[in-house]
């Protein structure tokens, strides 16, 4: 059986069924959110695995989804490739700079590898990203243009076609989480975890700590680079704006605040920082008693902030981890009391 | 013949000379003890061998092959495995993963195989968790198989710690500190599955330990390590009896003791009767600290159970005992660092279990931690003002200069560049200047010259002279019992002996019973076999564990195991059963 355990297999079919129909009915702008709710649930998704299976602070997942937007554009607009091409080449791209990125942390843990990653996260959104030596990768000013684009005979354009795109990412990030799932339970898994619980046991029972440590970094850094890569296909265009540095901060807060540790955290997490803001500027404004009011885009990281003080309390093991937990607990009791039900009858 | 062969190991950490040339040999199959007060470079020596720490100098042969330069993970696969002193297993894991990681690790498996979870990976899955369940049958583990390494108590976990060795097919383990926070009764049953071990699965192994009923019991050999030198060998029957190991664990015997040593106690107390009042009348009255059925711990060790002690106004009172035996938390659950489990405490009349640390301070006690608790930037005069913000009342350094008038002359000096005796000085200052009615020192000498010990000790005097009370915790235990009323010695986490210290001044063979060990005299006494703790050390198990099979046996071996639904073990010892008839 390959993919691992059948029930799993089920879960993530459902899964698909059900998020694939909902945005059926949405104007554009809600059909965009979706699609970006997938992009940002897969920087969430790596940071799931980096963080919450190996334990390394990283501060840059957006920019490893920068540079898979800018290698998949790059590719489509210089070298005209099939948009395909952009994707694996973004994935690449990603992998490589996460590995590179990796390096420090074999010596650096904590504070110090989240400082540096986000030294690296500032670099590439002033230097790289907005600069006009690299604009053979970033196409400039104004970036690149994705027009026409199609994924294997599909038309993906960025209004017209959105939801075929959304579907793609849709599949491909539910092929991913499981592919999570099914590396937590596995002896890599295992390895993974025994170097975010202790390094010292884990090197002195025969865990690799360098070759591990970086295929994590790579691993994760492909992850956010993949759906980076969609990016550009679903805007219809790139700019510096959506992966600079706020927002990786902002992905770390969210999977912090969703379950680290939860492939499903991810999803959520997604969801959350695509959908809330765009509501709120949307709706968020009127007059309430006399008094106009516009709720903007920062009120939306003043309530995450909140949030995420409101979680650390509340729900240590983030959204996704205790609900979880408390379901199954209430489950469980649910179960202990009708088998004595059963019993006394 | 020689395994593991160190030559001339010398490592520094900054200025300290942590390993000076060092030298030993382990011969295959033999459990070789290594024992050495703190700070002797035990653990150093430890890292040394699993490659944690780099030596600057000298080689380590394991096996005929120099293992310069080789990672850790790669001394692992050569077959040497260890176990951590603060136990070092994968917490949110549960005990099986725990042995699955090393397990999987030796083998090679493919990262993107495991992640497709493809048929060839699932096999492999199975196989390492039927190995897993194997060594923790043997080891008496299988109930636990399923819960978080890290929810489990300490005695299991360090026994865990064995499992996890174990599943690496390990030529050596390096056992740090297997005993600490065990008890008396689970030592002797840890001795019995360390020689069990040894038996069954053909492995030597590298024992550092404090407490010596254990490492008499199974080492066959052992070193002694102190200020990072080899300071003798021998077999552990000769090193109980060697008078420089004695002199290193309890100090060297002040001088007129020695010479009336052989005869008797009588003699002794006179001797000493003329110096630090050492046979003053015991103070009486009521008691200003009073400590009942006292237990405490870390996470899920219980260090310390049914502790009872006294302090009487006015009274130097000594704890001495081995290293992990429970007196440094014992001082902590006092002040109140560590939240007590059981128990009381009381101070000054008063009930003060589980007050804060600073109000049971407030209320006259004063502790000054191992490492003195000093501020390294801090001048010494602001140290010593810095009393005041804890009393609420303006103190007068110019009393602490009285008794310390070395520190007048410092007194601008940032504590950071004083010598360790002058910072042990300036700590002990601080706390008189919060006028306490009760001043609780860890490890005053640590790290002292003698005669800077001599000079501190003579302070404590001082103290009592005017009325304060003291309890301490001390390595030297010859300089503490000089100065000191009354002593406790701790064994195991409580206390198993409590004497006037002019007694045990005379009385030697008690104290170095309580360091060096004295149960090995009553080693036939109890037969391997005898586990209680309901653990049974499945011999026959073992032998089958330890069986070196050809591949294609045990593959049919374990496919018969799959078809059946049995374990692997089981099929073995059938197999066996059928050979032997």
């Amino acid at each position: 059986m390959i993919l691992g355990h059948p029930v799993r297999l089920g879960v993530a079919a459902a899964a698909f069924l059900l998020f694939a129909l909902i945005p059926a009915g949405f104007d554009v702008g809600l059909k965009f959110d979706a699609a970006l709710s997938l992009v940002w649930a897969f920087g969430i998704l790596s940071i799931v695995l980096l963080t919450g299976y190996v334990g390394q602070v990283s501060l840059c997942q957006a920019t490893f989804a920068g540079v898979g937007a800018y290698a998949a554009g790059m590719m489509f607009n210089t070298f005209h490739a099939g948009y395909v091409v952009g994707i694996v080449v973004g994935v690449l791209a990603a992998f490589a700079l996460g590995v590179v990125v990796g390096l420090p942390a074999l010596r650096l843990r904590g504070i110090t590898l989240a400082i540096v990653t986000l030294a690296i996260a500032l670099v590439f959104d002033k230097y790289v990203f907005q600069d006009h030596i690299f604009d053979w990768f970033t196409g400039g000013s104004g970036g690149w243009r994705v027009d026409g684009a199609d994924l294997l005979g599909l038309r993906t354009d960025s209004s017209n076609h959105l939801l075929a795109g959304y579907e793609v990412l849709l599949a491909l990030f539910v092929l991913v989480a499981l592919l999570m799932v099914n590396l937590h339970q596995s002896g890599a898994g295992r390895r993974f975890r025994a170097i975010r619980d202790s390094e010292l046991a884990a090197s002195t029972t025969g865990v690799n700590l360098t070759r591990y440590k970086l295929l994590a970094f790579g691993l994760s850094a492909g992850i956010a680079g993949l759906g980076g890569s969609f990016y550009p296909l679903i805007a219809g265009s790139v700019s510096p704006q959506p992966f600079w540095v706020f927002t990786s901060l902002q992905l770390s807060a969210i999977a912090v605040l969703m379950g680290v540790r939860y492939v499903p955290a991810a999803a959520l997490g997604g969801f959350f920082m695509a959908f809330v803001p765009d509501i709120l500027t949307r709706y968020g404004h009127g007059t309430f008693m006399g008094h106009s009011y516009d709720i903007s885009y920062d009120w939306f990281s003043l309530a995450l902030g909140a949030l995420l003080i409101v979680q650390l309390i509340l729900l240590p093991d983030g959204v996704w981890g205790d609900l979880h937990a408390h379901a199954a607990r209430a489950m469980a009791a649910v179960r202990v009391r009708t088998q004595r039900r059963v019993r006394v009858a | 013949m020689t395994m593991l062969r160190v030559r001339d190991i010398y490592v520094r950490f900054g200025g300290v000379v942590a390993l000076d040339r060092v030298s030993i040999d382990l011969n295959r199959g033999e459990i070789l003890g290594l024992i050495g007060p703190n700070g002797a470079g035990k653990t150093t020596l430890f890292n040394c061998i699993s490659g944690v720490v780099q030596p600057d100098a000298g080689r380590i042969i394991f096996d005929g092959r120099s293992l310069r330069r080789v990672p850790p993970h790669e001394r692992a696969r050569r077959g040497i495995a260890r176990t951590f002193q603060n136990l070092q297993l994968w917490n949110s894991m549960t005990l099986l993963e725990n042995l699955a990681v090393p397990m999987d690790a030796l083998g090679r498996r493919s990262t993107i195989a495991d992640a497709l979870g493809n048929p060839l990976s699932r096999f492999a899955e199975r196989a390492t968790m039927q190995r897993a369940r194997a060594i923790l049958h043997v080891l008496d583990l299988d109930t636990h198989a399923s819960s978080l390494a890290g929810d489990l108590p300490a005695g299991i976990q360090r026994r865990a710690e064995i499992a996890r060795a174990l599943a690496m097919r390990p030529k050596l383990i390096l056992l740090d500190e297997p005993a600490a926070g065990l008890d008396a009764g689970e030592t002797k049953r840890l001795a019995d599955l360390l020689n069990a071990v040894r038996e069954r699965f053909h492995v030597s192994m590298l024992l550092v330990d404090h407490d010596m009923s254990l490492v008499m019991r199974v080492c066959d050999y052992m070193y002694v390590l102190d200020f990072g030198k080899i300071l003798a060998q021998g077999r552990p029957a000769e090193i109980r009896g060697d008078r420089k190991v004695i002199a290193a664990y309890l100090g060297e015997p002040s001088a007129e003791v020695a010479a009336v040593e052989p005869d008797g106690a009588s003699q002794a107390v006179i001797a000493s009767a003329d110096r630090n009042d050492g046979a003053r009348a015991l103070p009486t009255g009521a008691p200003l600290l009073g400590v009942k059925g006292l237990a405490a711990g870390y996470g899920p060790l219980e260090v310390i159970r049914d502790v009872n002690l006294l302090v009487r106004p006015a009274e130097i009172v000594a704890c001495i005992g081995a290293n992990g035996a429970g007196k440094t938390t014992t001082l902590r659950a006092i002040s109140g660092i560590v939240k007590p489990r059981a128990g009381r405490v009381f101070f000054g009349g008063r009930d003060v279990t589980g007050r804060t640390p600073e109000r049971i301070a407030g209320m006259g006690l004063a502790h000054i931690p191992e490492g003195r608790g000093l501020f390294p930037r801090m001048s010494v005069e602001d140290t010593l003002l810095l009393a005041s913000d804890n009393t609420g009342q303006r103190v007068d350094p110019g009393v602490a200069y009285d008794v310390f008038p070395r520190l007048k002359q410092r007194r601008r000096q940032a504590v950071g560049t004083l010598s360790g005796g002058e910072q042990q000085m300036v700590a002990l200052a601080r706390a008189l200047l919060a006028r306490p009615r009760l001043v609780m020192v860890d490890e005053m000498s640590q790290g002292l010259a003698p005669t800077i010990v001599k000079q501190l000790f003579e302070m404590l005097s001082v103290l009592r002279s005017k009325g304060i009370a003291v309890l301490l915790v001390e390595q030297f235990v010859e300089s503490a019992l000089d100065v000191a009323d009354r002593a406790y010695i701790f064994e195991h986490g409580t206390i198993s002996h409590e004497a006037p210290a002019a007694e045990l001044r005379t009385d030697r063979k008690l104290i170095s019973g309580s360091y060096l060990g004295t149960a090995v005299d009553d080693l036939a006494a109890d037969p391997v076999e005898a586990n209680g703790n309901g653990h049974r050390a499945d011999l026959e198990l073992m032998e089958v564990l330890a069986l070196k099979v050809p591949p294609s046996v045990k593959r049919a071996i374990e496919e018969r195991a799959t078809r059946e639904g049995r374990s692997a073990g089981a099929i073995a010892l059938e197999l066996l059963e059928g050979v032997k008839q």
